[in-house]
């Protein structure tokens, strides 16, 4: 099965963002638009999980998916530590604040993702979107662990960095609008589908498109990224994500989750583990952390990476569980 | 003619983020009077850096305060040893008020 993410719309309008970049053009989506579009997928993406889950029931399988995701967040982070000190000769806070962004998982590569496979009959159980909601933030506490973060480096209060931890805006509106899924179930979910389910793909092209835009702009403003750390932001997630899809393969959980359960362990976080790393490690460089993960990693997961996850479940799962 | 007092008026620009941390310790310095201001964008030692909505992490918030000569003096030695590590800008200068009460 041939997962053409390539042609399809939500990525060629975020190469049309990147190319409109590089050609230093003035086109921009405003910020508040970007972000109530970035609050609505979240709501949609909760929404749609919550109301498959109340169809399904709580399964063995999304037990499993969940443990899988919490182990694959803890533990991802440590291989990448590693690289980014040996390999990259990053000091120790800049390697840990990277490390934690690959461990976590970005939202917008899991909501293209699923789009695209779904578009190609892979579409992945709606648990998935609480695997997602899971994943956000054990790479932070390995991340904050491996930088052995003291109180006495950071403005940050302890509370006020667990607050950013597990209360950030992204971890509450999945797990709420996942929550309200479950509760009210398809039919209730019904009369809203013409807000959050319709219009969900042309959303994802609007945001994509200010996607590319701010890719390609952290990639021409900032001088943090050398060669290595551009060639370990395409390792990390070529490597996690294959991890990823072949763990979620072994546990048994259809094609379309365990490639999905790879687009998590390939992604790095944009969103929730940035703001929290300015907090809790001030002295690592911002530039460096965002710049691999967003102009690098994702840029490479949505064109490249989505294919590879879903052609790698399609052809492993016969393979493995056939 | 209108009399006026001297007072100091202090300048933070610091990433989002911080701004919370950045407001408790003007407070732990008696400046309890406060302005935030959004920013777009600018150039500095690390390179451009623009308003970010997305992740926050490097949107910059300028908090802007005027107060007592004391007041300012204790925010100023709370900020300074974090300058270099947290990316802060510190600016510091004399202005004149009407209500020197309302700025203290």
């Amino acid at each position: 099965m041939a997962i053409d993410a390539l042609f399809q719309p939500v990525v060629l309008f975020f190469l049309l963002g990147a190319l409109a970049a590089f050609a230093r053009s003035d086109l921009a989506v405003p910020e508040a638009v970007a972000k109530f579009i970035s609050l609505y997928l979240m709501m949609s993406i909760g929404l749609r999980g919550g109301g498959e889950v109340a169809e399904t029931g709580f399964t063995h399988d999304m037990l499993l998916a969940g443990g899988a995701g919490l182990g694959l967040s803890f533990l991802l982070p440590l291989p990448a530590f590693a690289l980014l000190r040996g390999f990259a000769g990053l000091d120790r806070t800049n390697a840990a604040a990277v490390a934690a962004h690959y461990g976590s998982v970005s939202v917008v590569t899991f909501a293209t993702g699923s789009e695209i496979f779904r578009h190609a009959g892979m579409a992945p159980a709606g648990y998935m979107v609480a695997v997602v909601a899971l994943m956000e933030t054990p790479a932070i506490i390995t991340g904050l662990l491996l930088a052995r973060a003291q109180g006495g480096d950071t403005l940050a209060s302890r509370g006020g960095l667990f607050h950013e931890t597990f209360l950030n805006g992204s971890v509450i509106l999945l797990i709420g609008s996942f929550l309200i899924g479950l509760v009210a179930g398809k039919e209730g979910l019904a009369p809203i589908a013409p807000v959050f389910d319709v219009p969900f793909r042309g959303m994802l092209c609007i945001f994509l498109l200010d996607m590319g835009l701010i890719a390609a702009r952290r990639l021409m403003d900032r001088r943090a990224l050398t060669v290595r750390t551009v060639a370990l932001a395409l390792l990390l997630p070529a490597v996690n994500g294959t991890l990823g899809v072949v763990l979620g393969v072994e546990l048994g959980l259809d094609a379309g989750s365990a490639a999905a359960l790879g687009i998590l362990a390939g992604s790095a976080s944009y969103i929730a583990v940035p703001a929290v790393m300015r907090l809790a490690l001030p002295a690592a460089d911002p530039g460096l952390y965002l710049g691999m993960s967003l102009a690098v990693t994702f840029p490479f997961n949505l064109t490249l990476g989505i294919s590879y996850y879903g052609w790698l479940a399609a052809h492993l799962w016969p393979l493995i569980r056939g | 003619m209108t009399e006026t007092i001297h007072r100091r008026r202090i300048e933070v620009l610091a990433d989002e983020p911080l701004i919370p941390a950045i407001i408790r310790l003007a407070a732990e310095a008696g400046i309890t009077h406060y302005t935030l201001l959004p920013t777009l964008g600018g150039a500095g030692a690390h390179g451009r850096w623009r308003d970010d909505q997305l992740s926050g992490a490097t949107a910059k918030v300028m908090l802007l305060a005027v107060t007592s000569a004391d007041h300012a003096a204790a925010f100023i030695d709370r900020l300074a040893p974090l300058l270099e590590s947290h990316h802060l800008m510190l600016l510091s200068g004399d202005v004149e008020v009407v209500r020197g009460g309302k700025f203290d």
